[in-house]
C-alpha cells in the first residue's frame, strides 16, 4: 500500500507532470507565472482545491452515479474554490489581490476536474491523496521553473516575498518586458519543454 | 416494484439537490464568518490611506461617495475613488482634494496592469507628480498637462491621468453646487 501510494506520488512530479506533460491547467500556469510570489500563491490555492476535490471525491465514489458524477464533481470542486476565494480575501489580502481573477478560475483548472474525474473517482482515499499530492507538487515545480525564468528576464530581479535574492543590473536597467507579458509566457513554456524533452527529462 | 424502479431513476436527482444543498449551506456558512473581515479590512484599508493622504486628520466622514476629512473639527480636504479604464482593467483611484481646484495626491488602490509596466502606477516617482497640482493641469505631458507618463505604459498612465482629472472636476462641481 505504502509503495503504491508512493508511485502515485512520484508520478505527478515527471512522469505525468500536468503541466508539463498532460498540458492541463496552461491557463492559470501562463497567468500567473510571472513572479515566484504568484507562482507559490498560486500552488497554495490548487493544493487545498485539488487535495479537498480528491479526498471528497474518493469518499464518495461509491454511490455517484455516472451520468451525475460531472455535475456533482463541478458542484464539489467550485465550493472549494469559493470557499478557498473567500478565505484569501479574508486571511491573505495581498495574496488574493496578485492572484485576482486567476484565484476563482482555479474552479475551471483541468487539473482538478482532471483528477477528480481521471483518478479519485476509481481509487481509494489513500492512493487519491498522494495523487493530489505529487499533482499539486508537479504543478509547482513546472510554475516555479517559468515564473524563475519569466521574472528574471522581465523585470532583471530575483526576489521572493520581498526577500531581494539576486539581481542582473543589465536587466534591471533595460528589462525585456515581454517575457512578463503573455508572448513571454508561451515563449518560456515551449522552450522548457523542448529543452526538457530534448535532455531525456520528459518522455512521451 | 415499479415504485423501486422510480426510485431509483430519481436516484440522481436527489444525490445531486443533496450535494448542492449541504454546498450552497458550507458557502452560507463560510460568507457569513469571512464578510465582516473582508469588509472591516477594505475600510481599514481606505482609512489607512486617508491618514496617509492628509497626517492631520482625526476623523473622517463618507457621505454620497466623498469622504470629508477633518482634523479636530476643521474640513481640510476630501476625498473620493476613481475608476480608470487601464490596459488590463479597472483602476480604482483614491483622491485627495486640498481644496475646490488643487489636488492633495492620489493613491492607487488596487488595479489589474501588466507587472513591471503599468504596475508602476503604484509607485511614488508617478503619483508623488499629482501633488498640489491644478485639477485643469492633471494630464499627460503630451495631452498639455503636467504629468509625465510611465516608460512603456503610456496607457496607464494616460488612463489614471484623465479619470483622476474628470472625476475630481464631477466632483467639485458637486462640493460647488452643495454650498
Amino acid at each position: 500500500m505504502a509503495s503504491t501510494s508512493r508511485k502515485e506520488f512520484v508520478k505527478g512530479l515527471i512522469t505525468t507532470n500536468p503541466v508539463f506533460v498532460l498540458l492541463l491547467g496552461l491557463c492559470p500556469t501562463l497567468a500567473v507565472s510571472t513572479s515566484i510570489d504568484n507562482a507559490l500563491g498560486m500552488t497554495l490555492a490548487v493544493l487545498i482545491v485539488l487535495l479537498g476535490a480528491n479526498v471528497i471525491i474518493a469518499a464518495i465514489r461509491g454511490f455517484v452515479p455516472s451520468i451525475t458524477r460531472i455535475p456533482i464533481f463541478i458542484v464539489i470542486i467550485a465550493t472549494l474554490v469559493t470557499v478557498v476565494n473567500l478565505l484569501f480575501n479574508a486571511f491573505l489580502p495581498d495574496l488574493h489581490e496578485t492572484l485576482g481573477i486567476y484565484l476563482p478560475l482555479v474552479v475551471v483548472n483541468c487539473i482538478v476536474l482532471g483528477r477528480a474525474e481521471a483518478f479519485a473517482s476509481k481509487n481509494p482515499m489513500v492512493r487519491s491523496i498522494a495523487d493530489a499530492l505529487g499533482m499539486t507538487v508537479g504543478f509547482m515545480i513546472a510554475l516555479l521553473m517559468i515564473s524563475f525564468v519569466r521574472q528574471l528576464l522581465g523585470t532583471g530581479e530575483m526576489s521572493v516575498f520581498g526577500f531581494h535574492i539576486f539581481s542582473l543590473p543589465v536587466l534591471t536597467e533595460h528589462p525585456l518586458a515581454m517575457f512578463i507579458l503573455p508572448p513571454g509566457g508561451f515563449l518560456v513554456l515551449g522552450l522548457l519543454l523542448a529543452l526538457l524533452r530534448w535532455k531525456g527529462v520528459l518522455k512521451l | 416494484m415499479q415504485i423501486r424502479q422510480t426510485l431509483r431513476n430519481a436516484f440522481p436527482v436527489i444525490l445531486l439537490t443533496v450535494v448542492v444543498a449541504i454546498c450552497v449551506t458550507i458557502l452560507t456558512g463560510v460568507g457569513g464568518i469571512t464578510l465582516p473581515r473582508i469588509e472591516a479590512m477594505e475600510r481599514q484599508k481606505i482609512e489607512t490611506m486617508l491618514s496617509e493622504m492628509f497626517p492631520d486628520m482625526t476623523s473622517y466622514t463618507f457621505e454620497d461617495e466623498l469622504y470629508t476629512v477633518y482634523s479636530d473639527g476643521d474640513r481640510i480636504g476630501d476625498a473620493f475613488t476613481a475608476v480608470a479604464k487601464g490596459y488590463g482593467g479597472n483602476i480604482n483611484v483614491l483622491v485627495g482634494l486640498q481644496d475646490e481646484e488643487t489636488i492633495k495626491g492620489i493613491i492607487v488602490i488596487s488595479h489589474t496592469e501588466t507587472p513591471g509596466l503599468g504596475s508602476k502606477i503604484t509607485e511614488a516617482f508617478f503619483t508623488d507628480q499629482f501633488l498640489s497640482v491644478t485639477v485643469e493641469d492633471v494630464a499627460l505631458r503630451r495631452d498639455g498637462g503636467q504629468i509625465d507618463a510611465i516608460t512603456g505604459a503610456t496607457i496607464s498612465s494616460r488612463a489614471v491621468a484623465e479619470a483622476v482629472r474628470t472625476t475630481a472636476s464631477e466632483k467639485i462641481d458637486l462640493l460647488r453646487g452643495n454650498e
